[in-house]
């Protein structure tokens, strides 16, 4: 039982190890002059977002735009640009839409504001609930137990 | 009194949770804001489609008003809607010029020649009709990637000095022109004419003074 259970968990692992090559053989078509920039070339293609298969970053996409946002990014990157500049060039076609880590603006503040809005509500209504209900409990609670002795000793 | 808070901020909340997930029902998560509305033409300089020797730039555009539509022969959308914009064409004198970009052609390989692209689009255009005036071949699809097409049919709305007015994803039937590119287009090209109109008399008055100014000198000769 043990061991099939770690075979299992080898075919797992050695499925999501493909797959996961898979994913990122768009880097195949493309040699790079240090790995640094090959590093510079995956992370990009992984964090820009394809705008035709608007789930899938351009690393996965096999849409013909995400063909050309990955030439352009190569291209970008040869002629020594850095991942900011690349980032820059595609946001002035695409939009803020394009960068799958979108920027801090009134409109996607609510994005952070709101789960931290909401945990400080939350922890506000249930320290003032905390701290109303138990002296009222209490004190008909006493007046309860004074009661029981009282009959009790009759 | 706090039993009525208990039930009113719940409701509330509810309520705006409803008319959320309502607008969701009708948004469009295709819809992009455009990069390159009210923007200059990036710049460009590509071969016509069936003459590569022409060569075209966004100055090629300017002086009308024009429909740039970005389309391809395995666009099947583009098939759609080609013979209604061939009507726009013939009946409303649309000036609708082709951004063409083929899929097959990649420029990593270069499987497909350019014999074959031409050939293909010569039986497509003849089969539903042929809208444009030119078609500009964005060869490596670089112009596109500047205007932020996404796929294809995609169109522009170019006014006579070169500047987008308007990008609209998806294909144009009579609904889309009515409604949406119609409208601006023929405003755009109605200022065109007042100000061509202007022009237009400015230079025939010109012209008066020209054949005065020739007519005095011939006097001035004869004198």
């Amino acid at each position: 039982m043990k061991h099939f259970f770690i075979t299992a968990l080898k075919i797992i692992a050695v499925g999501v190890f493909l797959l996961t090559g898979k994913a990122y053989s768009a880097q195949d078509n493309f040699s790079f002059d240090t790995p640094e920039q090959r590093a510079v070339f995956l992370e990009l293609t992984a964090e820009l977002r394809c705008p035709m298969c608007q789930n899938q970053n351009i690393a996965d996409s096999d849409a013909m735009i995400a063909h050309d946002m990955r030439r352009k990014v190569y291209s970008l990157l040869k002629q020594g640009k850095t991942e900011a500049e690349v980032i820059d060039y595609m946001k002035a076609r695409y939009g803020d839409f394009v960068h799958y880590k979108p920027p801090v603006t009134i409109a996607t503040l609510w994005l952070w504001a709101i789960p931290v809005l909401f945990v400080f509500i939350a922890m506000l209504f249930i320290v003032k609930r905390k701290s109303n209900q138990p002296p009222q409990d209490m004190a008909a609670k006493l007046a309860k137990a004074d009661e029981m002795l009282e009959q009790d000793k009759e | 009194m706090k039993n009525a808070r208990l039930v009113v901020i719940p409701l509330v909340l509810f309520l705006l949770l409803v008319v959320f997930l309502f607008k969701g029902l009708f948004s469009d998560p295709r819809e992009l804001d455009s990069q390159v509305q009210d923007k200059m033409l990036p710049e460009f300089s590509l071969p016509d489609l069936m003459q590569p020797d022409v060569i075209y730039t966004p100055d090629s555009l300017k002086g009308k008003v024009t429909l740039l539509n970005v389309w391809g022969v395995w666009c099947v959308t583009c098939a759609v809607e080609m013979p209604y914009l061939t009507q726009l064409k013939n009946e409303q004198g649309v000036h609708i010029v082709g951004l063409y970009f083929d899929q097959d052609l990649d420029p990593d390989f270069g499987t497909k020649t350019l014999n074959r692209v031409q050939q293909e689009v010569t039986s497509m255009l003849s089969r539903y009709g042929n809208p444009y005036a030119f078609n500009i071949f964005d060869v490596y699809r670089d112009t596109s990637l500047d205007l932020g097409v996404t796929g294809a049919p995609e169109h522009f709305v170019i006014d006579t000095n070169g500047v987008i007015r308007m990008h609209h994803i998806g294909d144009i039937n009579e609904r889309v022109w009515r409604n949406k590119v119609g409208p601006l287009y023929n405003k755009l090209v109605a200022e065109a004419s007042t100000a061509g109109l202007k022009t237009g008399t400015e230079k025939s008055a010109s012209a008066d003074n020209g054949i005065d100014a020739s007519l005095n000198s011939t006097r001035d000769a004869v004198k």
